[in-house]
């Protein structure tokens, strides 16, 4: 009997022991991707697919003992360039003066890759999953998967050697991919990339000393916030809607951005768009349009729009 | 009959190549062909062949064969598609064939028209969007597509004013899209200033371990 209990306390001792370990695992592997996007010099291209639309960039960046920069170009004809120096972001316009903003990352990047693991641990769970060769490197797959439902779980595929992130998807709640983020083309170098060389040195535009005016106090009431989720205290002013815009919030919850505004209605049905994992929600209610635009499912948005009294 | 054309005769039946002229004496005297046929069967002798499965008239009952056989003559489709195209230029002629194939011209210039019409419409008001003074975020391709369709029927998305107010709709959806694109970006400035600090902090004492 004595042996027998002994066995399966020994069992038990190593199924739990294999539990506690498949966390932490998964978690270094999110460690490895986030550290292998900060240090290493690289010089990739990636594709973004939103259903059948397909945008195309490449993404060099580069680290030397005090500086990290990184240049995104849009490979289309539309789209901006934008450079990173340290805490400067620069979006270099061809028609008009660039634009600047301070950041430590570049927003049109997965912000999964760079935001902090301590707020993402809070969303979301991970499981490592099964390797797979992906364009000749073996690839790891990290699943990160929601705690809330109504937000979007992410698989990522990470180069089993160097831990650099080969594709993203983005899963609705019913596991369908909306959104694929695919790294077609990678090099990671000892050097500094050539081209990042001159750019580390050229003169780059001051940032506009112009305070960012905020947007004016909302008039209307949201009652519910999705799980997660907080408003922004001070959204920065929307000039250009500043006619239209009744009310506006801004919610965060540490890694993905929900605007909702609040306009006058034009009489026009309730509809759901879709740009990629991007809900776009209006909906239309006796004197007002409200509009959800952000990274939520559709049942979300519409929660969110009915909120607004 | 000379020997030399028993020695090469004689090396054919041995398997030794034939040259061109002395295939076609072969061909042409059956002399020589009954000889081959002897020295086939002498050969065989030799070797100590038992009895060839195929007897020496074994060609002769073959032609014999052959003869006899009926003749096949197979169609051609030719003939159907004749008749098929037949048909159709009859009915081309003819008075009901007239008014459809109209009717399929007419509908496709207006088709034509539709979305021609669509096309016109839309560029200018993109261009519209270009020399705005703030901040232009990076404009999408296209636009999202619908997931859930509107109380519209088909027939009232054709109306013209319907048509009007969907393209005002996604110039101020697309607008509202720029903003909240704006947003984060001018968002990051003030949650990350905090963040940085953070991170520096973490650094610092990932640096001391």
């Amino acid at each position: 009997m004595m042996r027998f209990t002994g066995f399966c306390s020994a069992i038990v001792l190593v199924v739990v022991s294999g539990l506690v370990q498949a966390e932490p695992s998964a978690w270094a592997l999110f460690d490895k991707v986030q550290n292998a996007v900060k240090q290493y010099n690289f010089d990739t291209s990636f594709v973004v697919l939103k259903g059948s639309k397909v945008d195309t960039y490449r993404w060099i960046h580069g680290r030397t003992a005090e500086h990290e920069i990184e240049h995104l170009i849009p490979l289309d004809t539309n789209g901006v360039d934008i450079l990173r120096r340290d805490n400067q972001i620069y979006y270099l316009l061809t028609d008009r003066p660039a634009f600047v903003t301070q950041g430590s990352s570049i927003p049109e990047l997965p912000a999964l890759l760079f935001e902090a693991k301590d707020n993402i641990s809070r969303l979301y769970n991970a499981v490592a999953g099964s390797s797979l060769v992906m364009s000749g490197r073996s690839a790891q797959l990290l699943r990160l998967t929601a705690k809330d439902a109504g937000r979007y779980s992410y698989w990522l595929w990470l180069d089993d050697e160097t831990g650099f992130p080969l594709r993203i998807d983005t899963l609705s709640d019913q596991q369908t991919a909306l959104e694929r983020w695919l790294v077609t083309h990678m090099q990671i170098s000892p050097e500094l990339p050539e081209n990042l060389n001159a750019l580390m040195a050229a003169e780059l535009p001051q940032p506009a000393d112009t305070v960012t005016k905020a947007a004016p106090e909302a008039r209307h009431k949201l009652t519910w916030l999705p799980q997660g989720y907080q408003p922004i205290v001070d959204p920065a002013g929307i000039p250009q809607l500043e006619n239209s815009l009744l009310s506006y919030w801004l919610l965060t919850d540490g890694l993905h951005q929900v605007s909702v505004f609040v306009q006058n209605s034009q009489q026009l049905p309730t509809q759901a768009y879709r740009d990629g994992a991007t809900t776009i929600y209006v909906q239309t209610s006796n004197q007002l349009e409200v509009t959800v635009i952000g990274p939520v499912s559709i049942e979300t948005a519409r929660q969110l729009a009915a909120a607004v009294h | 009959m000379s020997s030399e054309n028993q020695d090469w005769l004689s090396a054919a039946s041995d398997n030794q190549p034939l040259s061109k002229a002395q295939l076609d004496s072969l061909l042409n005297d059956a002399q020589l062909q009954h000889q081959l046929e002897r020295y086939h069967l002498i050969g065989a002798v030799l070797r100590r062949e038992p009895q060839s499965p195929i007897t020496a008239d074994f060609a002769d009952n073959f032609a014999a064969q052959l003869a006899d056989e009926p003749v096949y003559q197979l169609q051609s489709d030719r003939n159907l598609l004749k008749r098929l195209r037949n048909t159709v230029s009859v009915a081309a002629n003819g008075r009901w064939l007239q008014p459809v194939a109209q009717g399929a011209v007419a509908a496709g210039v207006a088709l034509m028209a539709v979305f021609g019409v669509q096309q016109y419409q839309q560029s200018p008001q993109q261009d519209a969007f270009a020399p705005l003074p703030v901040l232009q975020t990076q404009p999408i391709a296209g636009f999202a597509t619908p997931v859930s369709l509107s109380q519209t029927t088909v027939n009232d998305r054709f109306a013209e004013q319907e048509q009007q107010a969907m393209l005002e709709q996604q110039k101020r959806l697309q607008a509202l899209l720029n903003a909240h694109r704006q947003q984060v970006r001018v968002m990051e400035h003030s949650q990350q200033a905090k963040q940085t600090g953070n991170n520096a902090d973490g650094k610092d004492q990932n640096e001391q371990q």
